[in-house]
């Protein structure tokens, strides 16, 4: 028994160069489903990937209650005062100084390197204590700005998507022109699409008196969050709205990385159709063509089953290859390359496109799935050919 | 029995194989259908905009406010015809999650730079007149279940009043509409003043000024006028047609024309090859068919026009199918989706240069196996058997 399916499987498969123009045309056309799938899966992948790994569970955000985006956001100095004296399970210094951030975020134009046209770049206004609630910042270019004056540090990313921002370039803002000093790196987070200046110098630049946008507070342990947002609570002062920054980022993430997966899972599927149309048209043709070699098979004792399983595995075979031609060119074309979209902060996202192992056993799945439906039929089929199709002419 | 019943029985002879390329013919057309209909919704605002109509932003960003006063600056300009202005309200209702796009404006100039809007009988004057008027717009009014008369409550997840809550109570009097199928109407509008006296922070600012020129002409002299007057001042401009800003905004989203580009190119580049093998085995099987013709007198020349529209049938028949099915689509995800991608139709052009394609796939596939078929000679074919 598997010696016969064993013998035409081998058959089918050696005499597919026989019928290589339909075979390359299911495995060209499964590989661009696969590939068009993979591609939508490696962009939101990417996205989400940038968002996640941004943030820290032990660092708290707190902006004004149903503000939504730092953006929206508005908090006056008293408020950060009050944090700072008041507030339960923040971390402090050595020196017994909290470790609480009040920053602005305002919003620039940035030529887009892709298509010529101004987006929206985020200018994150800090202060002395901006480095006491992130990990992983360093400079790995020039210098940080000096306080008081009208200097930059650019993010890596920024670099990569949008032009204008290279070391020593000056950018004009309002009435002042403000020097890039530095490029920054933070580890691929969200926080390299941003630039970054004086906290009192985009104040005054924006007039925004001595009010910030958002707080971020470094936590004595993730599990102080709490504390804080019920010291909040009973505190009729403030109206604010805490998570903790890892969530903070999540939530961002969401809207877009699913929008993305939401397109791409319909359309990959629609063109799945397609080319299971295309495989089973194939399959059929193979069959079609071998009518005389099965019924011979059959009348010297192969067994029916032995056929179809031959005619079979020779469709999942092509489909197998098409999908691993698909996930093989989506990584080469497109994997680490860099993008960037409108974030929900409405502000710029860069991200990098992932093929993640994940989406390339989806995509596997997927292709051979449309193999297995065009066989299917031209298998059974192929187990019922008459014997008397031994003495057809053709 | 004429060409064409040959050829449509030639086409059909294998039921099956005629099904299946029908069918993966149909799925890259519904893909181009749909997604061309999505991307002409999607670029609409640079189609739909006036040719005479400029925006004013600030030039450090648009989300960044300029004075009020820069208002009446730009509307003694010359070659302006009207000049009106707006602010983001970042409105939603009842939940932050249920936002409502909202402007606060300038009412009777606004409305006269975009002469598009529509208004039943007596709203234009009821909203002009009225400080506390809502002007919804239809798709807006439809989702939400609102009619002229209701009286709303709007939150701002932005601006706060200087009682410290971010409400406004708004009474709806006006029900507007784009003139055309295509111009959005999912907004709302209201009185500027309505709440810019209300305002904690930020008073006497607002988010851009919208004008149109006396001509279209004019647009660059304007546009530069208008820079020149605010330049070395705290709040600098940049003014842009609305067409530019519009494309402007829509590629901060990423390069989606390049992305669909992809899709549909994969899509074609799929059932090309399918159709283009499957026609060339198909031809073959009939070789000595064709000998067959040629010895009953059947002149080359017109063995290869059967050929090539027998091809040139099956594409357009699985075009027209897969653009039919795209339009059904289309009309339904826009009944569902009109609040948030008004004007979704199944556009006109979209449609021919699919039927165009669908000809000229026809012509590409079919014309290598006609080709063969023409050079079938006789005495090789039936030597075969």
């Amino acid at each position: 028994m598997f010696k016969q399916i064993g013998a035409v499987t081998m058959m089918n498969l050696r005499s597919i160069p026989q019928r290589a123009g339909l075979s390359i045309a299911t495995i060209i056309s499964i590989a661009l489903v696969t590939g068009v799938l993979l591609g939508f899966l490696a962009m939101s992948n990417g996205f989400r990937a940038t968002l996640q790994g941004t943030g820290s569970e032990s660092v708290a955000v707190m902006l004004r209650g149903g503000s939504q985006a730092e953006l929206n956001s508005g908090l006056s100095s008293d408020d950060v005062r009050l944090i700072e004296d008041a507030a339960p399970g923040i971390a402090r210094d050595a020196g017994g100084r909290p470790l609480v951030s009040g920053e602005l975020y305002v919003i620039v134009d940035g030529i887009k390197r892709s298509s010529q046209t101004e987006a929206n770049l985020p200018l994150r206004g800090v202060g002395e204590r901006a480095l006491d609630v992130r990990e992983g910042f360093r400079i790995v270019e020039g210098r940080m700005f000096e306080p008081g004056t009208n200097e930059l540090v650019v993010g890596a990313a920024v670099l990569r998507e949008f032009q204008g921002f290279d070391l020593g370039e000056t950018i004009r803002l309002g009435t002042n022109e403000w020097v890039v000093v530095g490029i920054f790196s933070t580890g691929g987070s969200v926080f390299e699409s941003e630039i970054w200046a004086d906290l009192a110098v985009i104040q005054n630049l924006y007039n925004r008196g001595t009010g910030v946008q958002s707080i971020r507070a470094r936590l004595t342990s993730p599990g102080a969050l709490e504390d804080l947002q019920a010291w909040e609570e009973d505190e009729p002062r403030l109206n604010l709205d805490i998570e903790n920054e890892t969530e903070f980022f999540a939530d961002q993430a969401g809207g877009t990385a699913v929008l993305i997966e939401y397109i791409g899972w319909p359309l990959a599927i629609i063109m799945a159709i397609g080319a299971l149309a295309g495989a089973w048209n194939t399959m059929y043709s193979s069959v079609d063509t071998r009518m005389r070699e099965i019924a011979t098979l059959r009348a010297i004792g192969f067994s029916g089953f032995a056929a179809s399983v031959g005619t079979m595995v020779e469709s999942l075979v092509l489909a197998a290859i098409g999908g691993l031609v698909g996930a093989v060119a989506v990584y080469l074309l497109f994997n680490g390359v860099s993008a960037s979209t409108l974030g929900s902060g409405f502000t710029q996202v860069v991200f990098s496109f992932a093929v993640t192992g994940g989406s390339i056993v989806a995509g596997m799945v997927m292709a051979v799935v449309i193999g297995f439906f065009g066989g299917l039929v031209p298998a059974i089929r192929s187990a019922y050919v008459p014997l008397l199709t031994v003495h057809r002419s053709e | 029995m004429n060409d064409l019943t040959l050829i449509r029985k030639n086409l059909f002879r294998k039921k099956l194989r005629a099904i299946l390329l029908t069918l993966s013919i149909l799925i890259a057309f519904l893909i181009f259908g749909v997604l061309g209909a999505f991307h002409t919704v999607w670029t609409s605002g640079s189609e739909v905009a006036a040719d005479n109509r400029l925006v004013t932003v600030n030039k450090i960003n648009f989300t960044v406010s300029m004075p009020y006063a820069y208002w009446g600056r730009v509307q003694a300009v010359e070659g302006v015809e009207a000049a009106g202005h707006a602010s983001w309200f970042g409105g939603y209702y009842q939940d932050p999650t249920q936002q409502v796009q909202t402007f606060a404006i300038s009412p009777e100039a606004y409305l006269a730079t975009y002469p598009e809007l529509v208004f039943p009988e007596g709203q234009r004057e009821a909203f002009i007149e009225n400080r506390t008027c809502l002007a919804v717009g239809t798709d807006l009014a439809s989702f939400f279940g609102w009619e002229a008369g209701d009286r709303i409550p709007l939150l701002s997840n932005i601006w706060q009043k200087t009682d410290g809550t971010s409400s406004w109570e708004f009474d709806i009097c006006a029900i507007f509409d784009g003139r055309e199928e295509n111009m959005p109407a999912n907004y709302a509008m209201f009185h500027y003043d309505y709440y810019n006296e209300a305002l904690a922070f930020n008073q006497d600012q607002i988010g851009w000024i919208v004008t149109t020129t006396t001509d279209p002409s004019l647009n660059d002299q304007v546009a530069r006028e208008i820079d020149a007057m605010f330049a070395n001042s705290p709040a600098e401009t940049e003014t842009s047609t609305e067409a530019a800003f519009n494309e402007a905004f829509v590629n901060q989203f990423g390069n989606i024309a390049l992305i669909l580009l992809f899709v549909v190119g994969s899509a074609f580049t799929t059932i090309l090859i399918i159709v283009g093998f499957t026609m060339v085995t198909a031809i073959n099987e009939r070789t000595g068919e064709i000998a067959v013709m040629k010895t009953l007198g059947f002149p080359a020349p017109r063995i290869f026009r059967m050929v090539l529209s027998e091809s040139v049938l099956l594409s357009v028949i699985g075009g027209l199918l897969g653009l039919g099915l795209a339009t059904l689509m289309i009309n339904a995800i826009a009944t569902v989706a009109a609040a948030f991608l008004p004007g979704l139709a199944m556009p006109l052009d979209v449609f021919v240069a699919g039927v165009i394609i669908a000809v000229i796939l026809g012509l590409v596939t079919g014309l290598v196996p006609a080709i063969n078929a023409q050079r079938v000679r006789i005495v090789t074919a039936l030597g075969k058997q």
